[in-house]
């Protein structure tokens, strides 16, 4: 199975539906995993006391990290891996569980506020809307996701338009 | 790179690389629970077509992130960043990033803003693989003479 005109209204049945996500705190040891994981080695994504010297409460997520972050959760059982191994219950709504390929085509993403350890975070995601294209493998679909990230006061940490290609 | 004292449009920024390696795929991928098998399955990904795991679109974006921000340095602050991914890049590939300032505009107070286009490129054929663009809160202290109105 590839993209088709079923897929594609399935995910036009769901343009403009708002989904809301608590994706919970922080942690300090995610955030120094993903600088360590990139090869950033800046104190103040490391260091407490170095990022408390800066008037911050622990260590700050380098700025991409949010987005950059695919599941929240503890992950979905086997049979519910798509064959391309991603997670067929998350952060995609409308597309389908099985037989389609996902894609990361790019992403714009304004940051409204550094992310601290210690915050909990809340992602509210609407698929903003759904193009075809040609492409050498057939028909592609590009989707594009809104992401707006919040602390636990409501305050906008993030947000972000995400691309996403479906073959 | 250093810090910018005299930004004008068309200043170029400093180079930055970045050796990416499959270990690197590997654990960006765990930090970031990516189970794309594309980035860590290459029978998966020469299946796909491609030559072997590719690098995630968050890590170009993080490459370009640091890039950012080890050139604004605490005294600046990364407001946006917009990537576009053109071409991919397998693990193993040396990425280079450069940068150019596109425009500069006035911020609040004793601030600017400072707009950049960033590009990446793979050194096994200098190929684009992601076009980028910035913008960086920066001190208008660092902005060139008569630059801003």
């Amino acid at each position: 199975m590839a993209v088709d005109d079923a897929v594609r209204t399935a995910l036009e049945r769901e343009v403009g539906v708002e989904h809301e996500e608590l994706l919970g705190e922080i942690s300090a040891t995610l955030t120094r995993r993903y600088a360590a994981a990139v090869g950033d080695s800046d104190p103040l994504y490391h260091d407490a006391a170095y990022a408390k010297s800066l008037g911050y409460a622990n260590v700050v997520a380098p700025a991409n990290f949010l987005p950059g972050v695919i599941c929240w959760s503890e992950g979905a059982p086997y049979d519910r891996l798509r064959e391309d191994g991603t997670e067929a219950d998350t952060h995609l709504p409308g597309v389908p569980a099985k037989g389609v390929r996902v894609m990361g085509g790019g992403e714009e993403m304004h940051f409204t506020r550094p992310v601290v350890a210690g915050t909990v975070v809340s992602r509210r995601t609407v698929l903003l809307d759904v193009t075809p294209r040609d492409s050498k493998q057939g028909l592609m679909l590009v989707a594009r996701y809104q992401d707006e990230y919040v602390d636990e006061r409501g305050q906008e940490l993030l947000r972000s338009v995400r691309t996403v290609l479906l073959r | 790179m250093t810090t910018p004292s005299d930004l004008r449009v068309g200043s170029a920024l400093a180079a930055q690389t970045n050796d990416t390696s499959i270990t690197q795929v590997f654990r960006y991928s765990a930090a970031t629970w990516n189970t794309h098998r594309i980035h860590y399955d290459k029978e998966y990904a020469l299946k796909e077509g491609y030559p072997d795991v590719l690098v995630q679109s968050h890590l170009h974006g993080a490459f370009l992130t640091k890039y950012c921000t080890d050139w604004a340095g605490r005294a600046a602050r990364l407001t946006d960043l917009s990537l576009r991914v053109r071409r991919f890049a397998v693990a193993g590939e040396t990425l280079s990033i450069a940068g150019t300032v596109r425009a500069v505009r006035a911020g609040e107070e004793r601030r600017a803003l400072v707009d950049l286009d960033l590009v990446e490129t793979r050194g096994s054929d200098g190929e684009t693989c992601v076009e980028a663009s910035a913008t960086v809160e920066v001190p208008r202290s660092w902005i060139g003479e008569g630059v801003l109105p």
